[in-house]
């Protein structure tokens, strides 16, 4: 399709489309807006890092996730990470990375002196509790994804009367089911929980040592299912990490009776994965 | 590659995709555009703008039919010359109306 422009004054005198547009660029204003204020690593590929912006943190819910970024040269290079602080008592946003060796990105976070400006987005998206619901809770994550539900599970364990909640949680390597030791303390802070690990490569050597459950998350969360007592009706489900996982876990909800509306998902897309 | 918003946008504006857009490269002036406009610069194709547009306008550049092909041009170019960027989106809504 050849695009004619219709006769138009223009500053500087009629044009066509195939003239193309003149002038320099105008990025979308990004500045840096925030502090590195701590990188813990959690295991060889698996990074807390605590950013703590200028203003302050901006009213947000447990399950939203933020655009972190940092400048390369004269642009701004980011990704979304969902934050994994208690939106009640956060003075910064704690966010789990994986570190990507060939991305965009992790490399350059991992590398970030500690004190370092970085650019923070607003905090957006709909993954979020839903209000005073006090059926169980069902959180399923691989990896990362397990970011938001640590900041639900604040959230919930805050509550007088908590709704029974599950949480599996899936990872090729031991290493990387990072803060079991949280999710131990909500519980034995009174937060009626559930913690399910899993591994999904239990022939690893790097797995060796793993006495718990194996088997991908999606697959332990069936059987998990079958012998919790579950009522499909009595149920909310969160879903989040790895896109297949997302896509197996809907199914296998959906086969035991959960409505489509009960069921959240949010994808750590194949994009972000390949190139953060 | 990027995300491209093409003819079902404009006279729209939903901005529902402003809203989900993680990197926040989505924008247009309400006082001059009819559309929205994607960086392709800062777009990481996450696609969270696709599945949020209720009017189906927003997808890939290398998925885009050939009746809004120039949409990735134009997209890009309203980042460097808004004026030429809206004459373009006004012919090409003339074109395919």
């Amino acid at each position: 399709m050849v695009v004619e422009i219709a006769p138009r004054t223009f500053a500087d005198g009629p044009r066509t489309f195939a003239d193309g547009p003149r002038g320099v660029r105008r990025a979308p204003d990004f500045a840096d807006n925030a502090v590195l204020v701590a990188r813990d690593l959690l295991s060889p590929t698996v990074a807390r890092l605590v950013v703590r912006p200028d203003a302050g943190v901006a009213p947000f819910v447990a399950g939203q996730y933020l655009a972190l970024g940092v400048r390369v040269d004269d642009r701004i290079v980011q990704r979304p990470y969902s934050t994994a602080s208690d939106p009640e008592h956060a003075d910064a946003h704690e966010f789990l990375v994986r570190h990507v060796p060939d991305g965009a990105l992790t490399p350059r976070l991992w590398e970030l002196p500690v004190g370092s400006r970085v650019r923070l987005g607003p905090p957006k998206g709909a993954f979020t509790l839903l209000g005073d619901d006090q059926r169980a809770h069902l959180f399923v994550a691989t990896g990362t994804g397990l970011a938001p539900f640590l900041g639900m599970l604040r959230t919930l364990a805050r509550r007088q009367n908590p709704p029974r909640t599950i949480l599996v949680h899936g990872a090729a390597r031991t290493e990387d089911l990072v803060c079991g030791d949280e999710i131990a303390s909500l519980a034995a802070g009174g937060l009626p929980m559930t913690y399910v690990p899993t591994i999904s490569r239990p022939d690893d050597p790097a797995n060796r040592a793993w006495k718990g459950r194996t088997g991908r998350a999606e697959a332990v969360l069936a059987s998990v299912l079958r012998s919790a007592e579950l009522p499909p009706e009595g149920l909310s489900a969160y879903l989040c990490g790895n896109p297949g996982m997302v896509a197996a876990a809907e199914i296998a909800l959906l086969a035991h009776g959960v409505a489509p509306a009960d069921i959240h998902a949010e994808r750590y897309w194949t994009a972000a994965a390949t190139t953060a | 590659m990027a995300y491209v918003i093409a003819a079902p946008c404009i006279d729209h504006l939903d901005q529902a995709c402003v809203t989900v857009c993680p990197v926040d490269c989505i924008s247009h002036d309400p006082a001059a555009d009819r559309k929205a406009y994607i960086d392709p610069d800062a777009c990481i194709e996450c696609g969270a703008c696709e599945s949020a547009c209720p009017q189906g306008a927003i997808m890939l550049d290398s998925r885009l039919p050939g009746a809004w092909a120039a949409f990735a041009e134009i997209d890009r170019g309203w980042w460097i010359d808004p004026e030429w960027a809206r004459a373009a989106v006004d012919a090409v809504d003339a074109q395919v109306a």
